[in-house]
């Protein structure tokens, strides 16, 4: 077993399963949160971002296979490849992703962290990764917060593309920009720093 | 010589005195906050009545007069702009009569200097939690940024909307804090998306509580879900920016419960955490010439005619020194 990463709110780990590797994701209990409110938090987000990955997977976009899920944690499908963050991606790359995003987002699917730290290229095309901050939602405002994400995080060009994309599947795509004009107007985000 | 700090953004008349980085006078005056809540008429006029007499118990507590004084910081927002007025006024005044620099000073920058200073922390990662603002910060080269804030309302103001709302007396976080003990969960909302988070659900359900759990329970509740909320962003804030200090400053700082989460959160990831003492996370006027004395040293000044206030100033539209 070997730990890969440690987040705010989960650990990452690889065990191997008859031969093939999965990727196990356990929310750990949080010490300094009565339990009450820790067990139920954990329970719940584990259960939602599951979901969240497996209704994402069957609206078209290409994500990571879950496998099983415990009540804090769920294995899920090693996918081989660089972060989105580290990589250089062609316009087709980031058309697919705004078509991805697209069609999460027509399902009532945001991903709520939607940055290049969290899409990753692989030689099949890019995959989408951690839901961990995912909703259910129809709000045009968490729709846009995605998109917004996505432009602070990547090159002016590579967003363009990915826009295309995600016009080309949308149907909302003209109230979902819209609203992304209007929250960039709004005080709290022009100076507001984006760091992953 | 010495640098004078007044401070009057809210409720408090505070006059703190600095002489290279140490606190010499730290004198206040505060206005009684009743069952309203705070209007910013009779603040202001509060504040009008004070401010010579707590100017004067400041210097008389630094054990020196006013020649001594070589520069005047005050505090240009974010604030009441009735209250903010009378700092600023007296401020101006002090600087024209006693002929020395004058430099507008952010409320918010004054908390998180004055708990960097207090703990003796470097580069701290800021959780800045006080009746208006509720925000996480880390200082980038000259510039706080913003990294997670609250959507609606500041903690600060919840915590006092609640003891209101629950007719607890005196209306304000520490009440809240002294009827939690004891108490035991009911459900409450937890908002948190990313490094933000927003307060007005909590406050919305738990005034929906009032008669049918018993007030103890439903401020041990708030509390523990608000302050969960708070140091899980704060958490994330933590990691992203690979931060090895943390400090806790601003009204709600002197919440023993929200410090002991935050310390058992910094201890799990081997951070470093610290804060000022209570007098200087209240409001007051040592934090504002802490800044101002630092600002002075680094060559900001201001043109007393450019001097203004300035309700809805945000941190990170202020240029400080690098480091």
């Amino acid at each position: 077993m070997e730990r890969l990463s440690e987040g705010a709110e989960a650990v990452m780990f690889e065990i191997r399963l008859s031969g093939k590797p999965l990727l196990v994701k356990a929310r750990n209990r949080k010490a300094w949160r009565i339990a009450r409110i820790d067990e139920e938090l954990r329970e719940r987000r584990t259960k939602r971002e599951a979901k969240l990955m497996v209704l994402a997977k069957k609206a078209g976009a290409a994500v990571p296979g879950v496998a099983a899920t415990g009540k804090y944690s769920i294995f899920m499908q090693k996918i081989e490849g660089k972060l989105l963050k580290d990589s250089k991606p062609t316009a087709k790359d980031m058309r697919t992703i705004g078509r991805f995003l697209g069609y999460m987002h027509a399902q009532g699917i945001t991903h709520g962290d939607f940055t290049s730290a969290n899409l990753m290229l692989t030689k099949d095309g890019p995959y989408i990764i951690d839901f961990g901050l995912g909703n259910f939602s129809n709000s045009e405002e968490e729709k846009a917060l995605d998109l917004l994400l996505l432009e602070r995080s990547i090159s002016k060009a590579a967003y363009a593309n990915a826009r295309k994309g995600y016009a080309s599947v949308s149907k909302e795509y003209l109230k979902v920009i819209s609203r992304l004009d209007e929250i960039k107007k709004r005080g709290r985000y022009q100076t507001r720093t984006l760091l992953s | 010589m010495a640098v004078l700090g007044i401070e009057s953004s809210a409720h408090t008349f505070g006059v703190g005195i600095v002489d290279n980085g140490r606190v010499i006078a730290n004198a206040k005056a505060m206005y009684k906050i009743g069952g309203k809540g705070m209007i910013p008429k009779e603040v202001a006029e509060t504040h009008l009545n004070n401010a010579a007499g707590v100017i004067q118990e400041a210097l008389q507590e630094a054990g020196i007069s006013f020649k001594d004084i070589s520069g005047i910081g005050y505090t240009k927002g974010p604030g009441i702009g009735h209250c903010l007025h009378v700092g600023m006024l007296s401020a101006k005044t002090l600087a024209k009569k006693l002929n020395v620099p004058i430099v507008p000073v952010n409320h918010g920058i004054g908390h998180i200097e004055i708990a960097k200073k207090r703990a003796k922390l470097k580069d701290p990662l800021a959780l800045y939690v006080s009746g208006g603002n509720s925000q996480i910060l880390k200082k980038y080269g000259d510039r706080y940024k913003i990294l997670g804030e609250t959507f609606d309302i500041g903690i600060g103001n919840m915590l006092d909307s609640l003891a209101r709302s629950l007719e607890l007396y005196p209306a304000w976080g520490s009440t809240v804090e002294k009827t939690a003990e004891n108490g035991r969960y009911i459900d409450m909302p937890y908002t948190v998306k990313g490094m933000d988070f927003s307060f007005t659900g909590i406050l919305t359900h738990a005034s929906k509580m009032k008669g049918k759990h018993d007030n103890k329970d439903i401020c041990f509740s708030v509390q523990e879900t608000a302050y969960a909320m708070l140091t899980e962003a704060t958490e994330r804030a933590l990691l992203l920016t690979n931060s090895k200090e943390l400090c806790v400053c601003g009204g709600v700082a002197q919440s023993k419960r929200l410090k002991r989460m935050l310390n058992g959160m910094a201890e799990e990831h081997h951070i470093r955490f610290g804060y000022a003492e209570d007098p200087f996370n209240a409001d007051n006027g040592a934090m504002i010439a802490l800044v101002a004395e630092q600002m002075l040293a680094h060559g900001t000044k201001a043109k007393l005619q450019e001097c203004n206030i300035e309700q809805r100033y945000r941190i990170d539209e202020v240029k400080l020194w690098k480091g």
